[in-house]
């Protein structure tokens, strides 16, 4: 998993199935910069393929954690299965979705100014 | 795809998420974390809890939560639990007796007559009410889960078991061990001039038989038959055994008695090691055939009598004697290769010159025979003897 710090927002590269263990460090890495003050997570998903329950329950984790906080989740670069999946759960309702991480980055900088 | 579909296609992968987490091999503690988790993403639920029922202290213990307030949990009644359906989630609503602040669906949880525990779930995420296909799904998780943890804690009661019967064998040995040196003791202290006999030939036995390779219940029966081969002189008279004199033909035969009268001593224990009886019966035979009590030889002697006679010969002729003095070990060392083929195994005699050779090295950690030697003994000429030795039995 990669990350980098681009402006006051925080983008998160999940890499391949998001399970228990990718799931883990996901939760790890958000913690981090909200540990840092960072409000404002982008989660690019260009490098994952799928997610399975425990990986749905990782994602509501971040939710919740940023929720707390006020912050706020975008996700970008699903692939169909994951949108699909997101879609079906209903969980899309509940984050910002972009389709390529400029967009996120964009709107996050709009909402700032 | 529809999305009714797709919502069945994803609780069957949560089902397999499921099994995978039981089946994992993390420990128990990982495991049902990662059953929660799993819970929590299949329904959305931002909380959730697996509460363990203790027996004994008719408690329910929070094995793994996120979101609750432990204080809320630590209010539930088991006994108010028990009296729902078995594995039937059932929704919360007003109910005062269940109300945990946040929880929604509850499922005690069973398998067959024994009360498990429960599972416990906030509202979605998404809001919307748990539909009859969520419990129903929601019943099956149940279930599968209160096996897991039912097999845990039969698991823990084996392992707790399997402990307790280790501490009560362990125990019993090392009774066993006391009593065995108790009649050591009562056998040697018949024979002022054999104090410790008994102690020195199980060690010197049982140095031979671990550098033998033998396992170490096979190396238990040796230092067994050690202690015990010479029982049969309980039954013969301090007088004779004290003599100072040489023996008259009939003396000798009486002492001869002693390991006929071992065996049968002995034979009358259910030992679980093989062949004490016929070590401590024959350990005066000689390769030869010219040893009692039945004159055996060769193929007839097991590798522990061969063991044991060496033993008992060293020690007796490294030990005073009211007939005679001591031998120095040198001495005793070149009279055991004097009667190998005769009287003493070759394979027996090259390893016992081994340990003693690695002992006086100080390559054994914990020495069995070297601190039972003359201590004026000359090392380094027992060294040259008994390398000269293991070269010489060594040749093919």
């Amino acid at each position: 998993m990669t990350s980098r710090l681009e402006g006051d927002a925080a983008i998160i590269y999940p890499k391949g199935y998001l399970n228990n263990l990718s799931g883990e460090s996901l939760v790890i890495e958000c913690g981090i910069y909200i540990g840092k003050g960072i409000t404002k997570i982008i989660v690019n998903f260009s490098e994952t393929d799928l997610i399975n329950s425990i990986g749905i329950s990782m994602l509501l984790q971040i939710m919740e954690d940023l929720k707390n906080i006020k912050g706020t989740i975008c996700c970008t670069n699903m692939s169909k299965f994951l949108r699909d999946t997101f879609e079906m759960l209903g969980l899309i309702q509940h984050m910002l979705v972009f389709p390529v991480e400029s967009d996120a980055l964009k709107y996050l900088k709009a909402r700032k100014s | 795809m529809s999305t009714k579909l797709e919502k069945a296609l994803y609780n069957i992968s949560a089902l397999a998420d499921l099994g995978q987490a039981i089946t994992s091999e993390n420990d128990f503690h990982e495991k049902i974390q990662s059953l929660l988790y799993v819970i929590t993403g299949t329904f959305l639920a931002n909380k959730g809890a697996i509460l363990f029922y203790d027996k004994s202290t008719n408690r329910l213990n929070t094995s793994t939560q996120k979101g609750f307030a432990q204080a809320d949990l630590d209010r539930l009644n088991p006994e108010e639990l028990m009296s729902l359906g078995r594995n039937e989630p059932c929704l919360i609503g007003n109910d005062p007796v269940l109300a945990v602040a946040g929880a929604e669906v509850l499922a005690p949880m069973w398998v067959r007559h024994d009360f498990i525990g429960a599972l416990l779930l906030s509202g979605k995420l998404t809001v919307g009410p748990y539909t009859p296909g969520d419990l129903e799904l929601l019943s099956v998780i149940a279930n599968q889960i209160a096996i897991a943890l039912n097999n845990h804690t039969l698991f823990m009661d084996l392992s707790d078991k399997l402990e307790d019967n280790r501490r009560l064998y362990e125990e019993m040995r090392r009774i066993y061990h006391g009593t065995l040196q108790a009649f050591a003791a009562a056998i040697d202290a018949k024979d002022a001039y054999t104090k410790n006999h008994s102690h020195r030939v199980a060690k010197y036995s049982v140095a031979i038989a671990r550098e033998l390779g033998w396992n170490e219940h096979e190396i238990e029966g040796m230092y067994v038959a050690g202690y015990l081969h010479d029982v049969g002189k309980l039954a013969i008279s301090n007088a004779l055994l004290n003599k100072v004199t040489p023996f008259t033909p009939e003396e000798r035969e009486e002492i001869r008695k002693h390991s006929t009268l071992s065996h049968n001593i002995t034979s009358k224990i259910k030992f679980p090691w093989k062949n004490v009886e016929d070590m401590v019966w024959h350990h005066h035979e000689r390769l030869d055939g010219r040893g009692y009590p039945d004159a055996l030889a060769q193929e007839s002697l097991s590798d522990g009598v061969r063991i044991l006679t060496l033993a008992d010969s060293f020690d007796a002729m490294t030990s005073q004697r009211p007939y005679r003095k001591k031998m120095d070990v040198q001495s005793a060392i070149a009279e055991l290769r004097k009667n190998l083929d005769s009287q003493f195994d070759n394979k027996v005699m090259l390893v016992f010159c081994k340990v003693l050779a690695k002992e006086i090295k100080g390559e054994l950690p914990e020495p069995d025979i070297l601190p039972h030697l003359d201590r004026d003994s000359d090392l380094s000429v027992i060294t040259d003897l008994l390398e000269g030795i293991i070269a010489e039995l060594s040749t093919p």
